[in-house]
């Protein structure tokens, strides 16, 4: 019965999102709808880290940066298809999480927020001045003719979208089964207490530096879709620390350790942030971001909890009354 | 008697500060031994050292036959050799079931049989009733009972018990003892660091007195009653005053 | 060879001078920090704020950076407190998260501030008395770099001395080293924090003034102050103020020995590299609790 209603659920919102796009036919609209499935991707993603092992990471845009630059990089040179180059990518950005997440395992809290951040700086800055990369020009793929194999699509904005949607699905099936998973239970203890953990023979630093590898390597391919969405990047645009607050961000006002929550913020944060910079933007001078600061401060003094606190506090009680339902039965 | 956990000359140092001082015993299988001593002994250090928490300075540990003074702190618990913890470190966010489970999934990976293994030790140590709870809302008494409980779902050789009953009021150290009697009759070899000594003596087949860092005594609970070095150290400066 | 060592000293006195700017910029991040617990993202907007009120002074008012600096100090330590009022305060006793993004809210915030009311155009402060270059044997030491440096150590000092000898200075330690403890003592944390923030603000805001001799001054200048003053703090230990001054120097040397060795471009990222690797020895900084 539990399962059926959720079957049902689950269904509609794929129902939803199919249909979405559809009735949100403008550009723009579907322009805010996919760098909402991005920002909900890389929500995600930093969940791993943060929302299970409490690992509160502020360097994702070295993992995002380098899924970019790599498959972007491959397309250019040697003319590799962008699905080829996620994989490469991916596995790189894997490399970069175990150099990475070995010697910051020990790190807690804000050592190890600030280790991140000054791991994706440090990239940044070694990307901005490599040549090779573009430097700080940086890098736009060629125009190809529209195909799903080098994945480029001129006509409509709409097979971004619902490839975007399918690997969000598949990622939150992922942190499902996570969840369910002896990781996922083993991640969360080690979030509690490091030594109690390790006191059940949880390798505590292996199980970090997974999470910071499965976590990358999400990202990595996010950047990748991101790059041949926008067909240009530049270290300003994907490696900036901007983009990896921005990833903790949206994580947080949707709720930190919920599996919809970053769904919600980015839904959330994205749509206010276009809309202001498409309404206050053409005001020029800073405006739209002005009101966007101010928005995050305004969340995080009344509402720090999330977004996300806000619905199931109204439904608190609905599921709760489902349940000694069936047990009545 | 078989041996399962030989300590020789271990010693822990902390710059100038020597906290374990050449400490040297064995325990026996079946067997449950206490630690005992006044509060700065070096009890905890020990027990540290023994699970790999903190590097021992020098000396050996043989736990089943190997050396394992080197090894690390998860690598130890997986051979069998769990322990509690003095300060409790429920996993707060956590059910009561899912602490155990966490214990349950040393040796499987599969999280279904953790569960029902959790669900064994649940009732074998009457939490069952509080599975659902979640870490932080249990009392100190439960907290420390699930403590034990997760080490149990672990199906530990030799279990280190941090100071089990400190803190409890008297119900609720009769039914720690309760529990620890359950735990000897389920054949599991118990090593006990305890402050609160009245409660322990009953039940240990012997005692270790620790005493500044130093191994100042060990025999049966009766000959350490009446040790005389073991009332000066400890029991003067606890009944005297 | 004589060449090679004169560009050798002249390297380390640059470092050293550039250091103790930065040290003081990773002071006032580490009082903060140590006291409240919060990264503040915000820290290099201070310092912009700092820079643009220098600027204002010089170019309104005709006052010399040098001479408004006790004011541009006082407006800054105004502004500490009030945003700690109107805002730290209130995430004090939120969630972590909550803690550490409210101070990036903040520093977009200000950065976009300063676009909507003085535009995003560089401005540079023209010929302030502490301007050009004195040669000593040979070496060549750039007067503005060098007012900055003793400016930094004088502030930096009365700032330390203000935390180790003053009644205020040591409760605020105290509630750093141990805030239930200082709490159950009787000292008033409320009070405390904001002054640590206004203070904390202070120096970075002074720092930023002197800096505005001979930077550039925009809304944007701060996000890379910032970020290298999280690394010199991570370094030194978080709430270490002794360690955040040692760690400004090695910071400041290393940024103008790793520019040399390797291409100037890359000099923050060794900067990053050498704070990685001293996490890796000793993961709480060098001077951690």
């Amino acid at each position: 019965m539990n399962i059926k209603t959720r079957h049902i659920w689950l269904i509609l919102l794929a129902l939803f999102a199919i249909v979405l796009p559809l009735i949100l036919d403008s550009p723009f609209a579907r322009h805010v709808l996919i760098v909402i499935l991005l920002y909900s991707i890389l929500g995600e993603a930093w969940s791993i880290l943060g929302g299970y092992a409490g690992l509160l990471s502020f360097g994702q845009a070295a993992f995002f940066g380098i899924g970019a630059y790599t498959s972007t990089f491959l397309l250019i040179n040697w003319g590799v298809s962008p699905w080829i180059g996620m994989i490469v990518g991916g596995f790189l950005a894997v490399l970069a999480a175990i150099c990475l997440a070995y010697p910051c395992s020990k790190l807690q809290g804000h050592y190890f927020a600030i280790a991140t951040l000054a791991f994706a700086e440090g990239l940044r800055i070694i990307f901005l001045n490599w040549n090779a990369v573009g430097g700080a020009r940086g890098l736009d793929p060629p125009i190809l003719p529209t195909s799903l194999w080098y994945l480029e699509f001129h006509e409509s904005k709409l097979p971004y979208y619902y490839l975007l949607v399918l690997f969000l699905a598949v990622v939150m099936l992922a942190m499902w089964k996570l969840n369910s998973s002896r990781l996922g239970y083993y991640l969360r203890a080690l979030r509690e207490s490091n030594n109690a953990a390790e006191s059940l023979g949880v390798n505590t630093k292996n199980c970090k530096v997974i999470a910071t590898c499965i976590s990358a390597f999400i990202t990595a391919i996010a950047g990748t879709f991101y790059a041949q969405y926008v067909l240009y990047i530049d270290p300003a645009s994907v490696m900036q620390l901007k983009l990896s607050i921005e990833i903790v961000l949206v994580t947080m006002f949707g709720g930190v350790g919920t599996m919809f929550g970053p769904l919600i913020g980015a839904s959330f944060l994205t749509s206010i942030s276009e809309i202001f910079r498409v309404v206050l933007g053409g005001a020029g001078r800073g405006m739209d971001l002005m009101i966007y600061g101010l928005l995050i401060m305004l969340i995080s003094t009344l509402k720090p909890d999330g977004v996300w606190g806000l619905v199931t506090e109204r439904l608190g009680r609905r599921p709760g009354k489902e349940k000694a339902k069936t047990s009545g039965e | 008697m078989q041996s399962i956990l030989q300590v020789s000359g271990l010693t822990k140092k902390f710059g100038g500060l020597t906290a374990n001082d050449d400490i040297t015993f064995e325990v026996n299988r079946g067997e449950i031994v206490s630690i005992i001593g006044p509060n700065g002994a070096g009890k905890t250090t020990f027990f540290n050292c023994l699970t790999g928490f903190q590097r021992i300075t020098s000396g050996s540990v043989i736990f089943e036959g190997r050396r394992i003074d080197q090894l690390s702190a998860p690598a130890i618990a997986k051979l069998g050799l769990v322990r509690t913890f003095q300060i409790v470190q429920t996993f707060a966010g956590m059910s009561v079931a899912e602490n155990v489970i966490i214990g349950a999934l040393m040796h499987t990976r599969n999280v279904e049989a953790a569960r029902k293994r959790a669900a064994d030790v649940l009732a074998f140590t009457g939490l069952s009733s509080k599975k659902d709870v979640l870490g932080k809302n249990l009392t100190i008494a439960d907290k420390k009972r699930l403590e034990i409980a997760r080490a149990l779902a672990s199906d530990p050789k030799l279990l280190l018990l941090d100071e089990c009953v400190a803190g409890l009021n008297p119900n609720e150290v009769k039914e720690a003892v309760e529990l620890l009697k359950r735990i000897i009759g389920a054949g599991i070899t118990l090593l006990i660091v305890e402050h609160v000594m009245e409660v322990i003596m009953p039940i240990s087949s012997r005692v270790v007195v620790l005493d500044s860092g130093k191994k100042i005594a060990e025999g049966r609970p009766q000959e350490i009653a009446a040790d005389e070095r073991v009332i000066k150290a400890y029991l003067g400066d606890r009944y005297d005053a | 060879m004589e060449q090679l060592g004169k560009l050798l000293i002249q390297m380390i006195i640059s470092g050293v001078m550039m250091g103790f700017v930065f040290s003081l910029i990773a002071m006032g991040l580490t009082i903060i920090w140590g006291v409240m617990n919060i990264i503040n993202f915000a820290h290099g907007e201070f310092l912009m704020i700092g820079m643009f009120f220098s600027f204002f002074f010089f170019k309104y008012v005709s006052i010399d950076p040098l001479f408004s600096l006790p004011m541009v100090a006082v407006l800054l330590f105004i502004i500490g407190f009030i945003t700690y009022h109107l805002l730290i305060k209130k995430v004090l006793q939120g969630p972590v998260l909550a803690q550490l993004v409210v101070t990036f809210g903040l520093s977009i915030f200000l950065v976009n501030l300063a676009v909507f009311l003085w535009s995003a155009d560089y401005r540079m402060i023209e010929n302030p008395i502490a301007s050009g270059k004195i040669s000593l044997a040979g070496i060549a030491v750039s007067i503005p770099e060098l007012v900055a440096s003793i400016g930094s150590m004088i502030i930096g000092a009365a700032v330390y001395w203000f935390i180790k000898r003053t009644k205020t200075g040591m409760a605020i330690q105290a509630i750093s080293m141990d805030k239930d403890a200082a709490a159950i003592m009787g000292i008033n944390t409320d009070r405390l924090n904001a002054v640590s923030f206004a203070v904390g603000v202070m120096c970075v805001g002074v720092a930023g003034a002197l800096l505005s001799n001979f930077y550039y001054v925009f809304p944007e200048v701060g996000s890379f102050f910032g970020v290298i003053a999280f690394a010199t703090v991570a370094l030194g230990g978080f709430g270490s103020i002794e360690g955040a001054m040692i760690a400004g120097v090695i910071v400041g040397l290393a940024e103008i020995v790793g520019g040399f060795l390797l291409a100037p471009a890359y000099k923050y990222a060794i900067v990053f590299a050498i704070y990685l690797a001293v996490v890796l020895i000793k993961p709480t900084g060098l001077k951690g609790w």
